[in-house]
């Protein structure tokens, strides 16, 4: 009796130890760590410059089959709320920088896409997983963070957009 | 949070009284109205007590006023401390090295990217946006790179990147042997038109 409350005390410190090594992990609440990245048309893009504007940005793979499923979803997103303020960014984690750009251009999506080529990004924020969203406020703090993509996702992300629009 | 509130508060009434102002104010009489519109004040009239200004704040609201600013003050000024006493520390003027680019004209030459390598070792990797060049264009010098290096002979390399002239992938390098004494050094990066060639010209000055 005493050993299988001993375990379970040990599973949930160990839970509780996850959960909150898990939120340091996370970018939300903070300042976005800030980026400049060649685009695919060649310009360079600054995540700082878009102070003021609330900021989409997906990290992708082209490998990934979840992060090719999302990009129509946020180029309807892009299409639809850019005039009110809404910035969205995709950023290529692939290290073949020429058939990432082949896959960008076959995609033909209206937000610039920008080519991370053996930056800190991915340690900056703390990617994992492919793709992942965030969603930086007119102010430049992080409000949101998301991992993987299915269906349904882009009604979550529409929320949030809406809610730091209105701000 | 607290000092938003103000802030937004103050805005409010600035907001109010100006359109209370605007409300309540009159238009001048015409020079050539008549006389009768004016009703004269009687003889024995007292005269009144003066009344405040009509666009002077109120005295609560002007000291709100003079608080936040004096609190955006003592911010500003708390920011330069520290990054003064950063400076001091991270970097003191024995070894301190500081790199600044600047840009005349840029006719010749569009800025994409500037890559800095002090004695064979990379230190930097700038990629410019079109805004940070556009500023350099201007006139803005930036500091492209702080650090530090010991007393002696040292080598700098830099190469620029970007559009030469007709638009064409602009690949080019400057190079400087200095010699860094026990004060702090001072290094530019130049970037201008050499007209005559139509080229752009890339140098490093040292400044003693």
């Amino acid at each position: 009796m005493r050993r299988a409350a001993l375990a379970c005390g040990l599973i949930a410190g160990l839970a509780i130890a996850a959960a909150s090594s898990a939120a340091a992990l996370s970018t939300v609440g903070k300042p976005a760590p800030d980026f400049v990245l060649r685009g695919l048309d060649g310009r360079n893009i600054r995540l700082s410059e878009f102070r003021g504007q609330v900021v989409l940005v997906n990290f992708w793979s082209r490998s990934d089959g979840d992060s090719r499923q999302q990009m129509p979803a946020l180029d309807r997103i892009n299409i639809t709320y850019q005039r009110a303020g809404l910035v969205v960014i995709g950023v290529s984690v692939d290290e073949d920088l020429r058939r990432s750009k082949e896959f960008a251009t076959a995609m033909a999506v209206s937000y610039p896409i920008l080519f991370d080529t053996g930056t800190d990004i991915g340690k900056d924020y703390f990617i994992q997983k492919m793709p992942m969203t965030i969603l930086v406020d007119r102010s430049g703090v992080v409000r949101y963070s998301a991992v993987g993509f299915r269906r349904g996702d882009e009604r979550v992300y529409l929320d949030h957009i809406r809610e730091l629009l209105r701000e | 949070m607290n000092l938003k509130y103000r802030i937004l508060s103050i805005a409010a009434c600035a907001v109010l009284l100006s359109a209370g102002l605007a409300v309540g104010q009159t238009a001048p009489p015409a020079q050539g109205a008549p006389a009768s519109d004016t009703p004269a004040p009687p003889a024995d009239a007292q005269p009144a007590p003066p009344a405040p200004a009509p666009d002077a704040p109120p005295p609560e609201l002007k000291t709100l006023d003079q608080e936040v600013q004096g609190l955006k003050k003592d911010v500003v000024d708390l920011n330069k401390d520290l990054f003064v006493l950063q400076e001091e520390l991270l970097f003191p003027a024995n070894t301190q090295v500081a790199l600044y680019i600047s840009m005349d004209v840029g006719t010749f030459f569009a800025l994409d990217s500037v890559t800095v390598k002090i004695d064979n070792k990379e230190v930097k990797n700038y990629l410019y946006t079109a805004r940070e060049a556009d500023a350099l264009l201007k006139g803005g010098v930036q500091q492209i790179y702080l650090g530090n290096l010991k007393v002696g002979k040292h080598e700098l390399v830099a190469f620029f990147t970007g559009k030469g002239p007709v638009e064409r992938d602009y690949k080019r390098g400057a190079t400087i042997n200095f010699d860094k004494g026990v004060g702090a050094k001072y290094l530019e990066l130049k970037i201008t038109d050499r007209v005559p060639k139509h080229q752009p010209e890339f140098m490093i000055k040292d400044w003693e």
